[in-house]
């Protein structure tokens, strides 16, 4: 039997487990092993956070954004509480602001770690992955000795911050700080010199600087094709006028820089760390804001570990507020994959999805139905018309 | 170092033991600021309901008894519970607060998730009326 002309072959990877343990829909076309066309499907777990923030108060919502991502909630607590506190037009006192630094740098600390963990996982290095994880043990005890829990810190209140540091802890955040250091220096070691897990990583997944302008990338992923993008830097928040960081960044623009801007932002958390262990300032932790928000709208940006966070927030003068717009920094990267994964093979997938550490249940806002007649806009008697006639087949 | 570049750590943890805590068997003291099961301290308590008006979860209610005397007993739900410490927060009288060591709360049913902080004759009052069926007394939105 003569063989087709054409070998092109759709592979679908997900919606369950695709490299990682979140929901997501991938579609390679490869020809032969190579893939030449990626399409995602996103929105498995759309949760209806935003609308269910306007149903609860400011104080309560503060809660509900903090579950938004499990891996780093304190940022989203803390880009919704610095937005309802310009609306507020409220200023928390210094040492909450260098708190607020503190715990979101320890949690940058926690999500770089675990990424390395899972890159090297997906990459077959499974060694790395295990020693990796047993030191982010060192970060998470040390959040959970700060705020009292290993995910969600809960360490922001409106107006400030609810848990402060004494010495005892300083000298533990010290110490951990230095295990950790010299820790992540050996694993900076192995990234870059290691023949077997290089061969993975190197040339792989490239995104020149000009294409990530042109997609949008943010965070590490887009720091490691040379784009100087940092929200902490750009526009500094909470402690970071007082506590400046220095951006890191690479110029390949492959897996290997992703893992080394990575790494170097750790030591740049530690150096940050112990900065604001030494000159933490003194005084209140938390300034009086009122229960009803007055009228306005804000937008509120901070840096997460994986790039940008974006919180829009709407008051209507009342105790709940109007509209909160999460945009989590996974929704840009993931265009980044679908251009990277062309001319790379099948095999090499997890690793280059796995290289934006995407959070796919964060990003996950709304799902838009595309009607029989391309409709798209929906009302509710039609929704549920829709819904009993689906679970009818 | 062109492979194997992890060895070291490999063969060092043969001489060393496992680092996974013995947990049931062993115990080790939880940090002070754990936010574990929240303990109500009627002594202060002005029925303001700040607690209750602030919690994401609804997790505690307050059930008033004698509101001239300030008696009121406090339903807490285990389950419900997020353990965020914003009750501990909104408090102004310091009633409350979040216990770091009792923190293993699990359970095989859930009567042990329904948590009552008063005085006992109230307490006792309560759950006797709750069982003959009659309404009690909801507790009005502050």
């Amino acid at each position: 039997m003569p063989r087709q002309k054409s070998e092109r072959f759709i592979v679908p990877i997900g919606p369950q487990h695709p490299a990682l343990k979140e929901p997501g829909h991938f579609e390679f076309t490869v020809e032969g092993e190579v893939v030449t066309n990626a399409t995602a499907r996103l929105g498995f777990v759309h949760r209806g956070m935003e609308k269910g923030a306007e149903s609860r108060t400011w104080t309560q919502d503060l809660y509900l954004m903090e579950r938004v991502c499990g891996i780093c909630s304190h940022v989203h607590s803390m880009a919704f509480v610095l937005g309802v506190e310009k609306l507020a037009n409220v200023q928390a006192p210094p040492r909450a602001q260098a708190i607020r630094e503190l715990v979101a740098e320890l949690e940058r600390i926690h999500s770089h770690i675990l990424w390395l963990g899972v890159a090297a996982h997906e990459g077959g290095f499974d060694t790395l992955f295990m020693f990796s994880w047993r030191d982010r043990e060192t970060v998470m005890d040390l959040l959970e000795t700060i705020s009292g829990n290993r995910v969600n810190y809960s360490a922001n209140v409106l107006g400030g911050v609810k848990v402060d540091i004494n010495e005892r802890q300083k000298d533990e955040l010290l110490r951990g700080m230095d295990f950790l250091e010299e820790r992540t220096r050996h694993y900076l070691k192995v990234v870059t010199e290691d023949d077997t897990f290089l061969g993975r990583t190197r040339n792989i997944g490239v995104m020149t600087f000009e294409e990530a302008t042109r997609l949008g990338a943010i965070g590490p992923t887009g720091r490691a094709s040379g784009l100087l993008r940092d929200v902490r830097m750009d526009s500094p928040y909470a402690g970071y006028p007082d506590f400046p960081i220095q951006i890191v960044t690479a110029k390949a623009g492959d897996l290997e820089a992703r893992f080394v801007v990575r790494i170097k932002e750790l030591f740049e958390s530690y150096r940050l760390v112990r900065e604001i262990v030494e000159k933490i300032p003194s005084g209140d932790l938390t300034t009086k804001i009122p229960r009803r928000i007055p009228e306005g709208e804000t937008v509120s940006r901070v840096e997460a570990p994986r790039g940008e966070l974006f919180y829009y927030i709407k008051s209507n003068g009342t105790d709940r507020p109007e509209r909160v717009k999460v945009r989590t920094p996974s929704l840009c990267n993931c265009a980044s994959v679908l251009t990277t994964a062309i001319g790379h093979k099948l095999a090499d997938m997890p690793m280059i999805l796995a290289g934006i550490d995407p959070c796919f249940s964060c990003n996950d806002r709304m799902v838009v139905l595309n009607g029989p007649a391309g409709q798209s806009l929906w009302d509710w008697e039609k929704l549920r018309q829709y819904g009993i006639e689906y679970y009818k087949k | 170092m062109p492979i194997g570049s992890m060895l070291g750590d490999i063969v060092k943890s043969f001489f060393k033991k496992p680092v996974t805590e013995k947990y049931p068997f062993v115990k080790t003291a939880a940090p002070e600021n754990l936010r574990g099961k929240l303990v109500w301290n009627p002594e202060n308590c002005s029925g303001c309901q700040l607690c209750i008006k602030d919690c994401p979860a609804n997790a505690i209610e307050l059930i008033t008894i004698d509101k001239v005397n300030k008696r009121f007993v406090m339903r807490y739900n285990l389950d419900k519970c997020t353990y965020c410490a914003q009750c501990v927060v909104s408090c102004r009288f310091h009633c409350l607060e979040m216990s770091d060591d009792q923190w293993e709360l699990a359970a095989t049913h859930k009567e042990p998730f329904e948590v009552y902080y008063g005085r006992e004759e109230d307490i006792k009052f309560l759950l006797e009326k709750a069982a003959l069926g009659a309404p009690e007394e909801a507790c009005p939105e502050a």
